[in-house]
């Protein structure tokens, strides 16, 4: 199989993935007749600013009303709503893929504009920042420890890493969080010290100029972050630590160890060039959680990305902010995953040259 | 493969793990029968998300047995109750009946509250009326309360009951006239010009103490033993009043202290136990049996069956479970059964792909291929002869998957998609969360849901992780 050829099922099936999710969205919207209220919600709003241009040129208030009539009959058509939700389908997908879902019902960005897509623009960076900063993290450290652990299979560091790994597993990233924020308040009110803040992303008021405020971001980050890593680097360790494990077991690395080769040099290109990719595998497995997560972790320290968007769209009850969220999350996590995959094909040659 | 089973399980009491897990799995099935047996069935609709069930328990406090750890004593809850009088004086006008509650008070605080309610009036042609008395220890003695139960109704008829269904009750704290009460008995008795608009919402301490300048509240709590005096006057003799309570509010409650509701945590987080352990089970044994009948079905009939199967399930393992959870329960409403088949939905695919890869390998194998040349059927091969191949494995992954289940309704209830009328251990931490019970240090809110949550995942993690040797014999050796 060609490159090519692998790497166009993957798309494929990322793609699927996507229609998938899409479809799912759309006709729950509509069989539960929320699209009805979304639709009627963005004509009612278009009436409206148009009452106000047309009261400034038509003074008859009978008229007025029925040139609103007829523009509203009009928008309805083109909407759709005067079919059933089947048949705007295609339609409904459409304006999801390009999140052309009118405005927010109450949220609003920080320069109060409540466009939808406004709002995505102004989350997204922050919540990539979050999770991206954390991956890397874990990723380095796992690294690290991982290949130490394995060098040292069964001895008690082993075995609390494990454990750590295990518990960690069933150790949700929001509690972790929650327990974090208990643990320097009892700081605060116990030495009079704060050590972190317990949520937002700058303080109140942001301090001025650049450093100082890069700082205050550094500092509101840390928690989330240092939360993140905590709960992912037990499993991603062990991880590591078992594939650089079963590898070292294989021949070929007792023949480069018979040939002499200094021993950083066998665990660099024999080992790891080899643990690569099924370490990759973890990594692209572990991303699903990662992605879907930040909702959680976000809400807990009031970080405002997109899954605390997520929080605020459930609490005031708007859909058309869910469904752009639900897409993008959904987008997110293929785009990642195409791009592992693709790293997948230049870390594993089996791939490419089977 | 009843063999196979029990060699499974006897595998999974050796290792440690295993029997730790399966220690924290039994003592959790023995809280759940005690929760459904002591609870009522529709406990959430009924009880915990009723306000008036929770109405004479303290708000926010910690735990009873946080008190042994402090240097001040602090007030006990205690709710005293009478049905029976303890006096009746007989005129020639009035029965007069006295309902005299004892209450032993050796604490350095003044109560957080109290509460006075009356139960199941009845009288025959005009009402009775009430009247609330504190006795102190130092002889004084504070009239708090007076009641004029309900005159008749026009169309109503004689004998009237009132305070039936609903008891009659008063907040005393906050009742402005019992704080007028109070301030007269200040003024009376020692003299301190206390204004009574200054005592409403702090009448327990000028009850339950003496005017002292150099503390800080202006009182100072006086300990000994207090009487409460409920006394009706009723014009018959056939009048009655079914109970009378007075409640004590204490600064700490039960084994797990309360939340802003005075909600008794305790019982919210023993009913979570069955409400986790179903979600988790459930979920778990059904992806199990849709996943293992497709992913056999799939590895061994090949073809376009086959492809079909992992094509679809390809497409649903990839897709990302917690935003398509939030939205799925936020369009369609929080319902825990709603909740418990989007997990089974999204949870069969990936067990399809493992068991398929798995059959792939057993399938050119020699007990296969022999069953297939004496002309056994194709279900019969993958019932009778597969499937037993993969049984352990199969049970290992059904207690791999079931804390992933628990953790991810955890997570909807924690951000306001539970179901409202099945308490869970996520929405006890989801109203602790959104009330700030974080942010002000209530531990006893915050800490012990999430704690059970990990318990009850790590269990099954547990377990799983002791089962490991049997479904890779390869580790068996490894372990020295």
């Amino acid at each position: 199989m060609s490159i090519a050829k692998t790497l166009a099922i993957r798309g494929a099936t990322l793609v699927g993935v996507l229609f998938a999710v899409l479809v799912m969205v759309v006709v729950t919207l509509g069989a539960t007749g929320f699209s009805d209220r979304m639709l009627t919600a963005i004509v009612n709003e278009e009436v409206r600013g148009l009452r106000q241009g047309l009261a400034q040129t038509i003074r008859d208030a009978d008229r007025l009303e029925a040139a609103l009539r007829d523009h509203r009959q009009e928008l309805e058509a083109s909407y759709g709503l005067d079919r059933p939700w089947y048949s705007r389908l295609p339609q409904m997908i459409g304006r999801v893929i390009r999140l052309d879902l009118g405005e927010a019902r109450t949220l609003k960005t920080a320069e109060g504009s409540s466009s939808i897509t406004a709002l995505l623009r102004e989350r997204l960076p922050r919540t990539m920042m979050l999770v991206t900063t954390a991956s890397f993290i874990t990723a380095c450290l796992g690294l690290f420890f991982g290949v130490k652990l394995a060098t040292r299979v069964g001895s008690r560091s082993d075995r609390v890493a494990s454990l750590f790994a295990a518990t960690s597993n069933a150790l949700p990233a929001w509690w972790a969080g929650i327990l974090l924020i208990l643990l320097t308040y009892v700081i605060l009110s116990t030495f009079g010290v704060r050590v972190f803040p317990p949520g937002g992303m700058y303080s109140a008021p942001p301090p001025e100029g650049g450093l100082p405020r890069l700082l205050d971001l550094l500092w509101h980050a840390a928690l989330p972050v240092i939360t993140l890593t905590l709960i992912s680097v037990g499993s991603w360790t062990y991880v590591v630590r078992t594939m650089v494990m079963n590898t070292a077991q294989e021949d070929f690395v007792t023949v480069a160890r018979a040939k002499g080769l200094p021993e950083s040099a066998v665990m660099r290109s024999h080992i790891l060039r080899v643990a690569a990719p099924p370490i990759l595998t973890g990594l692209i497995l572990g991303l699903a959680s990662s992605v879907g997560g930040a909702i959680l972790t976000e809400t807990v320290f009031n970080w405002p990305g997109m899954g605390r968007l997520y929080y605020d769209a459930i609490l005031s009850v708007d859909e058309s902010v869910v469904v752009a969220l639900t897409f993008m999350f959904t987008l997110i996590y293929v785009t990642a995953r195409f791009t592992l995959e693709v790293l997948y094909i230049v870390v594993d040659p089996r791939v490419r040259y089977s | 493969m009843r063999e196979r089973l029990r060699a499974t399980l006897s595998e999974l009491l050796t290792s440690t793990t295993g029997k730790v897990g399966v220690a924290f799995l039994a003592v959790m099935v023995l809280i759940s029968i005690y929760a459904l047996t002591a609870n009522p069935v529709d406990f959430g609709d009924r009880l915990w998300n009723n306000p008036a069930a929770w109405a004479d328990n303290p708000k926010n406090v910690p735990p009873a047995w946080t008190g042994l750890f402090q240097s001040t004593r602090p007030v006990t809850h205690s709710v005293l109750e009478a049905t029976e009088p303890t006096e009746t004086r007989e005129s020639t006008r009035f029965v007069e009946r006295v309902y005299a509650l004892d209450l032993d008070f050796p604490y350095d605080e003044a109560p957080t509250f109290t509460s006075f309610s009356l139960e199941d009036v009845t009288y025959q042609e005009r009402p009775p009326s009430v009247s609330l008395e504190v006795a102190r220890p130092d002889g004084r003695t504070v009239s708090l309360y007076r009641l004029a139960v309900p005159a008749p109704r026009a169309g109503e008829s004689p004998p009237y009951s009132r305070y039936e269904s609903t008891p009659f009750r008063v907040h005393l704290t906050g009742e402005p006239s019992v704080a007028g009460e109070a301030a007269a008995f200040l003024r009376e008795e020692f003299g301190a010009g206390a204004q009574g608009g200054s005592l409403i919402g702090r009448v327990d301490e000028a009850v339950f103490g003496t005017p002292d300048a150099a503390s800080e509240s202006g009182f100072r709590p006086l300990q000994g033993e207090y009487r409460v005096l409920v006394t009706a006057r009723f014009r018959d003799e056939a009048d009655s009043i079914g109970r009378v309570r007075f409640v004590v509010g204490g600064s700490q409650f039960g084994l797990m202290g309360t939340d802003s509701l005075g909600r008794d945590l305790a019982r919210g987080l023993v009913f979570g136990f069955p409400v986790a352990l179903t979600i988790g089970l459930l979920t778990a044994i059904m992806a199990t049996v849709i996943g293992t009948t497709l992913g056999i079905i799939s590895g061994y009939t090949g073809g376009k069956t086959d492809i079909g199967i992992q094509r679809f399930s390809d497409v649903l393992s990839n897709i990302p479970l917690l935003p398509i959870l939030l939205f799925l329960a936020f369009i369609l409403g929080q319902k825990l059964w709603i909740v418990i088949a989007i997990l089974i939905l999204f949870g069969w695919p990936g067990m399809t792909i493992v068991i398929r890869s798995m059959v792939l390998q057993v399938r050119s194998g020699q007990l296969v291929e022999a069953s297939a040349a004496l002309g056994a059927s194709r279900w019969r091969i993958m019932l009778r002869h597969i499937f037993p191949q993969m049984a352990p494995f199969v049970f290992a992954q059904m207690i791999f998957f079931t804390p992933a289940a628990i953790l991810a309704e955890a997570g909807l209830s924690f951000l306001g998609l539970g179901d409202p009328s099945i308490p869970t251990w996520g929405q006890i931490l989801d109203q602790g969360f959104r009330t700030g019970a974080v942010y002000v240090g209530y531990w006893w809110w915050v800490f012990p849901p999430g704690l059970l949550i990990v318990l009850t995942a790590l269990t099954f993690v547990l377990i799983a992780l002791g089962m490991e040797r049997v479904v890779d014999p390869r580790l068996r050796t490894v372990r020295q």
